[in-house]
């Protein structure tokens, strides 16, 4: 236990020595939040523009006065063209058309909105489905247990930092792992280790939890940030955020771990580290939505881990939400976690020749 | 061709620690190691001599537990390295050839982190004497990446020495470096065998093999050909001299090779034998024969010597080869690794 706490000491010693690896995992990010937040605002209350299109149906009627009443909602009426037109236009977050036949006599409604209006259409499309379903009774609402916050509350950098959050938990696994393996490894590191009696599963549990140890730090330094600069609020419990972090951080670290064992060289394993994230990154929701994207993206997407982990941090951090809300997501999580593991255990090598 | 020859009187103690027999190590169809055998005895500095490529490392890291022999049994201390790995490694102490340590620590941390995963004593005075012990007390608070070739060398050996180790493997420890340090590292190796510990090195340096090692193995094509205390080797040719002459026209080789007493001859491989070296068993009588054939041939003789026999006519002797050291296998790795990535 003594060698352990001797590795992952050293660990941390590296990392936080380690300049170019503490920039990008850092300064990357907090670029991130700064721009968009300037850009979205610190704003306490984000306003949705929400076209009606006329006529509407009872359901519709009802929805209009009931967003009309809300300050998060800036309600305007119009034939359907032209409020579509607008939303093209970028006048409107979200246009509603009401049928006024309703299908087997549930509440029926059309919501179109547009990618290109960036991440605040996809607190635009969850706040007004939720207004929806509540008016509906429930209908046709999935069933979501969430405790919705008030929409009111949630701000841009709300629903935003959770998704930086996972994505900095996503680059150390994947790209800063896998880099830190190979590189012992092409140097000899490895093989240097395997001299002592030291374990090597002790050596991979140092790695990881080092790792884990860095980039929760950095996480509570965004997270500072992002409350001093733009009024975060930090919602949910913190044991359940933990663990989620934990649960995604080892995730991402078992596929960086995967990579380093498939990869030839420390070259190879940037890149395949590159081709895993970067994709991933953009398909997960952070910076937008994907609810619109074309159909054959959406399973694609559901196969990624990322964007489980973003809409665990996001039922945490933003809605409030409890553990109950995410096990899911955390399952899904683990279960990716134990087939990186098994590819890299089953593709380890010490020695970057593969001779031994 | 594998000698085993020793004798136990030459050494401190006469038993053995590390024995190894019929190792055989293929990488590909390549035989890097080729049935040897190999016996090291207790407190000894035994060092393996070889040109580059010979099978040093291979072999080293074979006893270390690193790489798995083909064919062959291994016994360091009575263990078995394959299955008893982790009991080997906490008897023994490793510096490996290719060193490399992780650079954004300070020697002492570096020091420090290794007694840790040793479970060693891992106190600030413990690693203050280790770390003086390879005299870089003025460098402690140095990061690695800040240090010189020969000081992360240095580096590597405090490293192998951290766990008290009853055997200390040091692969070319010298390589590299410039006379003065060379030496400095030399009285370390002493020193660290005068504390008890069993010493294996590797060198391409004759002259080391012989001032340092009280025992050597001549390493050829992955092969142990001769072994024995560097004075005893020396006498084992019957050689009393080395001719050396450089040639200012042929000579015929066959009457070259007839000289009287003279035992071997090496051209170098070249035909017209302009570098001429004879070993001969009475320097006397071959130098008459060889002014004579000279004088009749006229041809000159520029540079004439005659030394006493070293380990080079040793290796000649036993290998039918001059020794040279051949290219470093780091260079060749690395262009190996150049031709694979298609660069050049
Ligand atoms: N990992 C490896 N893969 C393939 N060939 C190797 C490997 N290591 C060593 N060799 C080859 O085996 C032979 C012996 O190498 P080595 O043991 O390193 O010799 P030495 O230490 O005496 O220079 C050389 O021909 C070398 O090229
Ligand atoms: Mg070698």
């Amino acid at each position: 236990m003594r060698s352990f706490w001797a590795m992952v000491r050293a660990n941390v010693k590296m990392s936080s020595r380690n300049r170019g690896a503490l920039f990008w995992n850092l300064a990357f990010p907090a670029l991130f939040i700064v721009v968009f937040g300037a850009i979205f605002g610190r704003g306490a209350i984000t306003t949705f523009h929400v076209g009606i299109a006329e006529p509407a149906s009872e359901f519709g009627e009802a929805a209009a006065r009931e967003m009309e009443a809300n300050p998060a909602f800036m309600v305007s009426r119009g034939p359907a063209e032209e409020e579509l037109a607008r939303l093209r236009g970028g006048e409107r977050d979200i246009v509603l058309t009401f049928p006024v036949a309703e299908a087997d006599g549930r509440p029926a409604a059309t919501l179109y909105y547009d990618m290109a209006r960036g991440p605040s259409e996809a607190m635009a499309v969850g706040v007004v489905r939720q207004t929806l379903n509540e008016l509906a009774g429930g209908e046709p609402a999935a069933a979501i247990e969430e405790e919705p916050v008030d929409a009111q509350d949630i701000t841009f950098m709300d629903a935003f930092l959770p998704g930086i959050v996972a994505m900095n938990l996503m680059n150390a696994g994947i790209i800063g792992l896998s880099t830190a393996f190979v590189n012992y490894r092409e140097k000899g590191i490895l093989r240097r280790i395997r001299v002592t009696p030291f374990p090597l599963t002790s050596f991979i549990f140092a790695q990881a939890l080092s790792q884990l140890l860095v980039v929760a730090a950095q996480s509570i330094i965004l997270v500072a940030l992002a409350k001093l600069l733009f009024g975060f609020h930090l919602r949910g419990d913190p044991l359940a955020i933990a663990l989620t972090v934990a649960v995604g951080g080892l995730t991402f670290l078992a596929i960086g771990f995967a990579i380093s064992g498939v990869a030839r060289n420390a070259e190879a394993a940037a890149s395949y580290a590159n081709l895993i994230a970067f994709p991933m990154l953009f398909l997960s929701g952070i910076f937008f939505s994907m609810d619109a994207a074309p159909g054959w993206l959406q399973p694609i997407t559901r196969a990624l881990p990322l964007p489980y982990l973003v809409d665990a941090l996001r039922d945490l951090m933003t809605r409030g939400a409890g553990l109950t809300a995410v096990w899911t997501d955390l399952l899904v999580l683990l279960v990716v976690f134990a087939v990186a593991m098994t590819i890299a255990i089953r593709f380890f090598r010490w020695d970057a020749s593969g001779a031994d | 061709m594998t000698t085993t020859a020793s004798d136990p009187s030459t050494v401190p103690t006469a038993e053995p620690i590390i024995e190894a027999q019929g190792l055989v190590k293929r990488y590909g169809g390549h035989v890097a190691v080729n049935g040897l055998d190999l016996t090291v005895y207790t407190g000894e500095i035994f060092g393996i001599l070889g040109p580059n490529g010979a099978g040093k490392t291979t072999t080293l890291e074979m006893i270390e537990g690193l790489r798995a022999p083909d064919a062959g049994t291994i016994r360091v201390a009575g263990l078995d390295p394959a299955t008893q790995g982790d009991a080997v490694r906490r008897l023994i102490g490793v510096q490996l050839q290719s060193t490399s340590l992780f650079d954004l620590l300070t020697i002492a941390e570096l020091v420090e982190l290794f007694a840790g995963l040793y479970g060693a004593d891992d106190s600030p005075e413990r690693v203050a004497a280790l770390i003086a012990m390879v005299g870089l007390t003025e460098k402690r608070r140095a990061r690695v990446d800040q240090l010189s070739g020969g000081q992360r060398q240095r580096v590597a050996i405090a490293l192998a020495l951290v766990n008290q180790p009853r055997i200390v493997f040091l692969d070319e420890p010298t390589t590299g470096l410039d006379p003065v340090a060379r030496r400095a590292l030399w009285a370390t190796v002493h020193s660290i065998r005068d504390e008890g510990a069993t010493v294996v090195l590797t060198t391409h340096y004759m002259e080391e093999a012989d001032v340092l090692c009280d025992r050597v193995a001549v390493m050829d094509h992955g092969q142990i050909v001769a072994c024995d205390t560097p004075a005893a080797l020396v006498r084992s040719l019957r050689a009393d001299a080395t001719i050396r002459a450089r040639l200012s026209g042929p000579l015929p080789m066959a009457e070259l090779a007839a000289l009287p007493s003279a035992i071997a001859l090496d051209c170098g491989g070249d035909e017209r034998c302009a570098d001429l070296r004879l070993q001969t068993t009475d320097a006397q009588t071959t130098l008459i024969g060889l002014l004579a054939l000279a004088t009749r041939e006229s041809v000159a003789l520029a540079g004439l010597t005659t030394a006493q026999a070293t380990l080079e006519d040793v290796f000649l002797h036993y290998t039918g080869r001059a020794y040279e050291v051949g290219e470093p296998a780091a260079e060749r790795n690395e262009r190996r690794g150049r031709r694979r990535r298609g660069i050049n």
